[in-house]
C-alpha cells in the first residue's frame, strides 16, 4: 500500500524540480521573450489570485490558473499542500534532514492551528478595502521572494568564491575544476552577481519558517499559512478521504503519531479532511493495512476549532487597518526616489495587485529592481523599486512585464515600453564634473538611450576651482525626451552618489498618459 | 573628489608632467633620434569594395595579407565594438560579417585559437546578441567545425589583471583583461563613429574594451590613458569597419538618420597611422585635431606624421 506515498513524493519532486527550473530561466537567455511561462506558480495560487482581484477590483486574466486549483481542491481536498506546493516540500526535505531527530511532544497546542485560518480572514477583509498583504504570508511568493533576494544570490557567491579560488590555484586544478565552472555558468549561476537590499532579513524570515520545524512537524503549514487555509476550506468536502475500516483496526495509534499534520484526532477513525494534506503516510505505514483514501464518508470530521468571536475579530481588524494606512503621510508626499518598474499600474492599483514575489527583480537584467524598504510605506514593503545607482532599466527590455503573475506591470510591447517615462534626469551641477570645473567627462550622454539623446552637451565657458576660466561640455537634460531609465545615473563616474540622478517626476504611470 | 584611481593625485600629475616634460625634451635634444625611428613608412590599406566581408579581406590583403601578422599557432584576440545593445544597421557595433571575415582569415593564416570578446557599456548579454556578432561567429563555427579553434564568449571579472604600466602618462596600473595580455596577437576591429567626447572613436579608442574597474573616469585624460594602453597592450593588426557610419551621437546613436553609408575599410599594423588616414577620409579631420590622435602621434606611439604613411588603396 506505499505506492500512493511513491507517488506523492515522486510529485512533490518533480515539482519542485519544475519550480526551480522556472526559477533559473527567470532571466534573460539571449531572447527578448521569455520562452516558458516562468510565473507559473504564482499563477496556480488561488490566494494570490483572490487577493489581487479582490484588492485591484478587476478580473484578471492571468491568473486563470488558480481557478483549476481551487476547482480541483473542491474535488480531491487539500492535496495541495502535501503533492505540490515547493515551500512544502522544502520543509519536508529540511525536516526529513536537519530536523529528523528533534523532540517534539506536543510543543505546539493544537489550537494554533486556526491561526492560519485568522490570518485568512484578515487577508480577505484588508484585500476587501484595497489593502493586499497577501505577501507577507503566501507560501509560492515567500519562496519565489526569498529565493530571488537571498538564496540564490548567496549561493552564487558562495560557489563563485569557491571557482575563483580554483580558478587561482596552482598546478592542474583549474584545468580540473574550470570545466564544471563553465557548465555551472551555464546552467545554473547568476550572468552577474546579483545583490538586493533586505536580502539578509528575507533569508532570516525564511530560516524562521524552517526552524519552526523544530517545535512542530509542518508548522508552518499547520498553523500559519493562509493559503493552507483557504485550500482547508475549499477542500474539506472532498471527494478524496482519508477512511479506516474500523473492523481491522487495532488502534495501534501509529497514524496519529506520523501524521506530519496532526490531522488525525482523539481518535485514529476521526480525520479532520481540512487539515490532512493527502500525503499518504498513514496509508503506507498502516501495520493492518485498514486505511483507505476514497470518496466515502469516513467518521465525521472534529469540527473546525474556529470560534465566531474570532472569525469576526481578524476580518475586523483586517478592515479596521485599511484606513490607518491610508493616512501614512506618503500617500500625499510620495518618496521622490520611489520610481517604479516599466509598464506598472498607477500605485493604488500597483500595490492592490503587487504580491512581492519578486519575479519583477529576478528577471531584471540589471538589477536594478529591488525591494522597497519604506519608501512605499509599510504596506508597500518588498515592493519593486528601481534603484538607479544599483542597476538601470535597460532601454530595449521588456521581461519585468513579462513576468509579473498579476499585471501589477503591465506586459508592454517594446515599443510602448521605450515611451513610458518611469521618472527624470537632473544634474547635480555642484558636483557633476564639467559643471563643477572640474574635468571633462560625457559619460551620461554617451550612454543615454533615447534616439533623440535626453542629455545633450554644451560646451561652455566655466570657471575652475583654480580660477580660470575653461571651456566643457556640459550635460543638459531634455525632459521631453528622458524616459528615467536612470543608466546615466548608474554610469556616472562619481564613486558614491551620482551626480545625474532620476527622481519620479514626470512618471507617466499616475496619468496613464504616456509620454511621446 | 574621488577614491582610488584619481589620475588627479598630485603625485600623479608631477610624474604625469615630468613625463611629458622630459618627452619633450628629448625631442628637442635628440630630433635626429626621432626621425631615424620614424623614417619607416607605414603601409594603410583602404578597401571600398562591396560588402563588409570584402572589404575586410581587402583591406588587410593590400597590407600584406593575414599571414604577415598572424603566426600558425598564435593565440589570437580579436576585439570588435559590441559596446551597446543595439543593431547592426545602427552602427555603433563593428558589422558582425565584418568580424566573422577577419576571423576566418585569422584561422586560414594558421591561428591556433581566435577569441572575440569586449567588455560592453550596456548589458553585455544583450550587445552581444542585438550586435549581430555573437550569432554570426558561432554559426561561422558551426558551419565550419571550428568551434574549439573560434569562440566568443563574455568579459568576467576574475579574469582581470591589476597591471603596471612603466613610464605611464596618466594610469600607472589599471586593470587588463587577462586574455588580452595573455594573447600572442590581438587584431584590434573598430567600427569608425562619431564620439561625444573623443571626437571620433577608431583603433585607438576601441582597445578600452580590454580595461576593467570604473572606465568612466578614464573620460578625465581619455588621451594619455590611450596611450599607455596601447604602449602596455600593442595591438599586431587594425581593421577599421567604415561601412555604415555613425556621424552624429555616437559612440550609442540609435537613430538610423545619424548613420551614412561609407562601404569602406582601412587595415594596418599601426593604430595611430589607420586612424589618422580614417579621421581623414571618413570625418574629414586632421588626425591632429582629434585629441587623442593627435597625443598618440605626439608620444611616439606610431607614426608621428602623415609623411611617413603610404596609402595602398583597392
Amino acid at each position: 500500500m506505499k505506492t500512493m506515498r511513491i507517488l506523492r513524493r515522486l510529485a512533490q519532486w518533480t515539482v519542485f524540480a519544475i519550480f526551480a527550473f522556472l526559477f533559473l530561466n527567470t532571466e534573460y537567455k539571449d531572447n527578448d521573450v521569455l520562452p516558458y511561462a516562468v510565473n507559473l506558480f504564482l499563477r496556480l495560487d488561488p490566494l494570490v489570485a483572490g487577493a489581487a482581484t479582490l484588492a485591484g477590483r478587476a478580473i484578471i486574466g492571468l491568473v486563470w490558473p488558480a481557478l483549476v486549483v481551487a476547482l480541483l481542491t473542491v474535488a480531491l481536498g487539500r492535496f495541495f499542500c502535501g503533492w505540490f506546493c515547493p515551500l512544502g516540500a522544502v520543509i519536508d526535505v529540511a525536516d526529513a534532514t536537519v530536523f529528523r531527530k528533534a523532540r517534539r511532544k506536543d510543543a505546539v497546542p493544537v489550537s494554533w492551528r486556526r491561526y492560519k485560518f485568522l490570518i485568512l480572514f484578515f487577508l480577505a477583509a484588508s484585500s476587501l478595502f484595497t489593502l493586499q498583504w497577501v505577501f507577507l504570508f503566501d507560501p509560492i511568493s515567500i519562496l519565489i521572494r526569498t529565493f530571488t533576494v537571498s538564496v540564490f544570490p548567496a549561493l552564487n557567491l558562495v560557489l563563485h568564491q569557491i571557482f575563483d579560488g580554483l580558478y587561482r590555484a596552482p598546478g592542474s586544478i583549474p584545468r580540473v575544476s574550470e570545466p564544471v565552472y563553465g557548465l555551472l555558468k551555464a546552467h545554473f549561476l547568476a550572468f552577474e552577481q546579483p545583490v538586493f537590499r533586505t536580502s539578509a532579513i528575507v533569508g532570516l524570515l525564511f530560516l524562521g519558517i524552517l526552524v519552526a520545524e523544530r517545535y512542530q512537524r509542518r508548522f508552518w503549514c499547520r498553523n500559519l499559512c493562509p493559503l493552507g487555509g483557504l485550500l482547508a476550506l475549499m477542500g474539506r468536502f472532498g471527494l478524496f478521504r482519508r477512511r479506516i475500516t474500523e473492523a481491522g483496526c487495532t488502534r495501534c495509534g501509529l497514524c496519529e503519531a506520523d501524521c506530519r499534520m496532526g490531522a488525525i484526532g482523539g481518535d485514529v477513525a476521526v480525520t479532520d479532511h481540512g487539515e490532512c494534506i493527502e500525503c499518504m503516510d498513514c496509508q503506507a505505514i498502516c501495520p493492518e493495512e485498514v486505511i483507505h483514501f476514497s470518496g466515502k464518508e469516513g467518521r465525521r470530521p472534529a469540527a473546525v476549532d474556529l470560534t465566531r468571536r474570532g472569525v469576526l475579530a481578524s476580518a475586523a481588524l483586517g478592515a479596521v487597518t485599511v484606513p490607518f494606512f491610508r493616512v501614512e503621510a506618503h500617500g500625499k508626499a510620495p518618496d521622490p526616489l520611489l520610481i517604479r518598474p516599466p509598464g506598472a499600474l498607477s500605485e493604488g492599483e500597483f500595490l492592490a495587485r503587487c504580491t512581492r514575489c519578486g519575479e519583477c527583480m529576478r528577471v531584471c537584467i540589471a538589477n536594478g529592481l529591488q525591494p522597497t524598504w519604506f519608501e512605499a510605506g509599510l504596506e508597500g514593503m518588498w515592493s519593486p523599486i528601481l534603484v538607479s545607482r544599483i542597476g538601470y532599466c535597460e532601454y530595449n527590455c521588456t521581461l519585468c512585464g513579462q513576468v509579473c503573475p498579476t499585471g501589477a506591470i503591465r506586459r508592454l510591447p517594446l515599443q510602448e515600453k521605450r515611451k513610458v517615462k518611469l521618472g527624470l534626469a537632473y544634474v547635480d551641477r555642484s558636483r557633476c564634473l564639467p559643471w563643477a570645473g572640474q574635468s571633462d567627462c560625457i559619460v551620461c550622454e554617451e550612454h543615454c538611450p533615447t534616439w533623440s539623446k535626453a542629455i545633450v552637451l554644451k560646451e561652455e565657458r566655466t570657471l575652475t576651482p583654480r580660477g580660470d576660466w575653461k571651456m566643457f561640455m556640459k550635460p543638459y537634460i531634455d525632459e521631453d525626451l528622458c524616459v528615467g531609465c536612470g543608466i546615466c545615473e548608474t554610469k556616472c563616474p562619481l564613486t558614491d552618489r551620482a551626480a545625474v540622478l532620476v527622481t519620479s517626476r514626470g512618471e507617466t504611470r499616475s496619468t496613464g498618459v504616456l509620454a511621446r | 573628489m574621488m577614491t582610488g584611481g584619481c589620475p588627479f593625485s598630485r603625485r600623479r600629475f608631477l610624474q604625469a608632467a615630468g613625463g611629458a616634460a622630459g618627452a619633450l625634451a628629448a625631442s628637442a635634444l635628440f630630433p635626429s633620434v626621432l626621425r631615424a625611428a620614424g623614417e619607416k613608412t607605414v603601409d594603410v590599406g583602404v578597401s571600398s569594395a562591396a560588402g563588409p566581408a570584402e572589404r575586410a579581406r581587402g583591406a588587410v590583403a593590400l597590407v600584406g595579407g593575414m599571414k604577415a601578422f598572424v603566426s600558425r599557432g598564435d593565440v589570437v584576440v580579436l576585439k570588435p565594438n559590441i559596446g551597446w545593445d543595439r543593431t547592426p544597421e545602427q552602427a555603433a557595433n563593428t558589422d558582425p560579417e565584418f568580424v566573422v571575415a577577419v576571423a576566418e582569415m585569422c584561422l586560414s593564416a594558421g591561428a591556433g585559437s581566435v577569441r572575440v570578446f569586449d567588455r560592453t557599456c550596456n548589458d553585455p548579454r544583450r550587445c552581444y546578441v542585438s550586435s549581430g556578432i555573437k550569432g554570426a561567429v558561432e554559426q561561422f563555427a558551426r558551419k565550419n567545425r571550428v568551434g574549439d579553434a573560434l569562440r566568443i564568449y563574455h568579459v568576467e571579472d576574475r579574469k582581470f589583471v591589476r597591471t603596471s604600466i612603466p613610464n605611464a602618462l596618466s594610469i600607472k596600473e589599471w586593470d587588463l583583461y587577462r586574455d588580452a595580455l595573455e594573447a600572442d596577437k590581438i587584431v584590434n576591429l573598430p567600427i569608425a563613429k562619431h564620439h561625444s567626447l573623443a571626437g571620433i572613436t577608431l583603433g585607438l579608442k576601441n582597445m578600452m574594451g580590454i580595461m576593467g574597474g570604473n572606465r568612466g573616469q578614464i573620460h578625465y585624460r581619455l588621451s594619455e590613458c590611450l596611450v599607455d594602453l596601447h604602449r602596455r597592450v600593442p595591438v599586431a593588426l587594425t581593421v577599421i569597419d567604415a561601412g555604415r557610419v555613425l556621424l552624429r551621437n555616437g559612440p550609442s546613436g540609435g537613430n538610423l538618420a545619424d548613420v551614412k553609408s561609407f562601404g569602406m575599410a582601412f587595415a594596418s599594423r599601426d593604430v595611430v597611422a589607420v586612424d589618422g588616414i580614417a579621421a581623414e577620409k571618413i570625418f574629414r579631420l586632421s588626425p591632429r585635431d582629434v585629441g587623442h590622435i593627435g597625443k598618440a602621434m605626439e608620444s611616439g606611439l606610431g607614426v608621428s606624421s602623415g609623411a611617413q604613411i603610404r596609402i595602398v588603396e583597392g
